[in-house]
């Protein structure tokens, strides 16, 4: 059975393509065969932050236009031999996805025995949005704690409700995560940024997990290597923790509270 | 005129039994219909705004089937008018199938035209003297605006049913963008209604939940309409038409249970 999560957000720069790279890493670490496709057709950056841009010789648009076959196009991940990257196209437009394409091409990784397939959408809720989410059984979605993020994930939740094939079959609601990212828990306590009890309590929906804020993040996409392979960064972790609810465990959360000042420090100061 | 929406009951006599019974089978059903009440003779203004309600909403009104209310014209149409208006319709892309209970003369008119002939069902309106009439407030076109005729009333009083008509339950969240309208009836929200969503009823409106986004109650200008919430944060609430923007909700009544009401034109919140 192959399950089709789409990381989505409706606004953009929240973090959607670190996380689909760092999901579907983490899942194909605990022995999962996954592929993530990258949805931003025209913008692609999945190929940068998995590492694998000079590979691309093939690409989505290719797949779905007939002009490569699937097994071409996947990229097979330089680290697990049982993780794919679908890059998307730099030089063409969204309208070069169909419907009808997209859904072969997730019929043809489903009959490869697929586990999981990662759909990383792109912002907004035009057609690559679209397209990326209405195949999902689940999905997962990133948001910053901040006021204009969590009203965008929440007309992305209203999509997810009605403008899928989940929704079309009247299969009841879809299982849909909350994935917050950028957590400074630090400034949360000051009242500077949202809390998860703010954010999970406006969306209603189950936190799949919380990122900290962490400059690892950006040194991972940097150089191409998804951030959860680095155990040495919280974020790295988070996102480990994140993957392991995914499939289906129960692990607390960990890096919501700021850290408290330790003997010393409240002693001497910082 | 205006195009709206309304409850319709579609009767169909059943025949008695016979060898070829189960050659057919008559099944009875509910359906909402679109209306078009046409208020001028003037089949290419008619054709204009149709048109452009169409271009508005194609999902809604594309080739959608629609019964014509020619009650409200101050006379009769002429044959030849008639057509004209009906023409004005299809070229609109709205499908006419039927003609509205009036008169005998919409009686006759419908026979010569081969339409059938439909008993308006408004049990909660026309209980009530007269349903209250935004459109003719809001619009200035309404001219030749015509009260209905006293024996069309009397007639629609012996077609009343008695059936409660139950309020729209609506238990998923209304997200930010989403619209939820309750036509006719009360609504019920048993979620949150989230920054940005908008939910509207003809009737009361109630939120089991936050009450975020945008909430419009009698929405069609019924002033004895409420709106009940268990946790009030609304941007908007409107009663009638008559409304009022939150920038900052009142400590009294924030994420509180609240009940809204119109009293002599102003709108009045009461901690429940």
């Amino acid at each position: 059975m192959t399950e089709i999560i789409v990381v989505t957000s409706g606004k953009g720069g929240v973090g959607k393509t670190t996380t689909s790279a760092s999901l579907a890493t983490g899942l194909a670490k605990r022995g999962h065969k996954v592929a993530v496709i990258d949805f931003d057709v025209g913008l692609r950056n999945l190929d940068l932050i998995m590492g694998c841009e000079r590979r691309v010789v093939y690409d989505f648009v290719n797949v779905i236009h007939n002009e490569a076959t699937l097994k071409q196009a996947l990229i097979r991940d330089k680290r697990l031999d049982n993780l794919y990257v679908l890059a998307a196209s730099q030089t063409r437009d969204k309208d070069a996805l169909t419907q009808e394409g997209v859904g072969r091409v997730l019929d043809e990784l489903a009959a490869d025995g697929f586990d999981f397939v990662i759909c990383d959408s792109p912002a907004g809720i035009e057609k690559g949005a679209h397209l990326a989410m209405y195949f999902a059984d689940r999905a997962v979605v990133v948001v910053n704690p901040e006021v204009s993020s969590v009203r965008d994930s929440d007309r992305i939740l209203g999509l997810l409700a009605s403008k899928t094939r989940h929704a079309e079959r009247g299969d009841g609601p879809m299982k849909q995560h909350l994935l917050l990212t950028r957590y400074n828990p630090v400034r949360v306590e000051a009242g500077e940024m949202m809390s998860v009890k703010d954010v999970e309590e406006i969306l209603g929906i189950p936190v799949l997990g919380v990122i900290p804020e962490s400059e690892q993040v950006l040194a991972a996409s940097n150089s191409g290597v998804p951030v959860i392979h680095d155990a040495s960064s919280i974020a790295g972790q988070a996102y480990g923790d994140a993957v392991a609810r995914l499939d289906g465990e129960e692990i607390e959360l960990r890096f919501i509270d700021a850290p408290r000042k330790g003997f010393f420090k409240r002693m001497f100061g910082t | 005129m205006a195009a709206h929406g309304d409850r319709w009951r579609v009767s169909v006599a059943a025949g008695a039994r016979s060898e070829n019974a189960d050659a057919v089978e008559l099944k009875f059903g509910q359906v909402g219909i679109a209306q078009v009440r046409v208020r001028r003779n003037d089949a290419a203004a008619l054709h204009a705004e149709l048109e452009r309600r169409v271009r508005a909403a194609p999902h809604l009104f594309e080739r959608a089937a629609v019964v014509m209310d020619l009650s409200h014209l101050a006379k009769q149409p002429e044959d030849g008018e008639v057509d004209a208006l009906l023409e004005a319709v299809r070229a609109a892309g709205m499908l006419p199938v039927g003609l509205a209970y009036g008169t005998s003369e919409t009686d006759v008119l419908a026979r010569r035209l081969g339409l059938p002939l439909i008993a308006k069902f408004r049990a909660q309106y026309e209980r009530h003297a007269e349903p209250p009439r935004v459109e003719s407030a809001a619009s200035s076109n309404a001219s030749s605006e015509q009260g209905p005729a006293p024996a069309r009333h009397a007639e629609i009083t012996t077609l009343k049913a008695d059936a409660p008509v139950f309020a729209q339950h609506h238990t998923q969240p209304v997200r930010t963008g989403q619209q939820v309208y309750a036509r006719g009836r009360d609504l019920i929200v048993v979620a949150p209604v989230a920054n940005g969503a908008e939910v509207l009823a003809d009737g009361n409106i109630h939120v089991y939940g936050a009450l975020r986004g945008r909430v419009f109650a009698g929405a069609l200008g019924d002033e004895r309409a409420r709106i009940y919430c268990s946790e009030f944060r609304a941007e908007l609430v409107s009663i009638a038409g008559h409304y009022r923007v939150f920038e900052e909700i009142p400590a009294q009544y924030d994420g509180r249970s609240v009940q809204i009401s119109l009293e002599g034109g102003k709108l009045k919140i009461a901690n429940l």
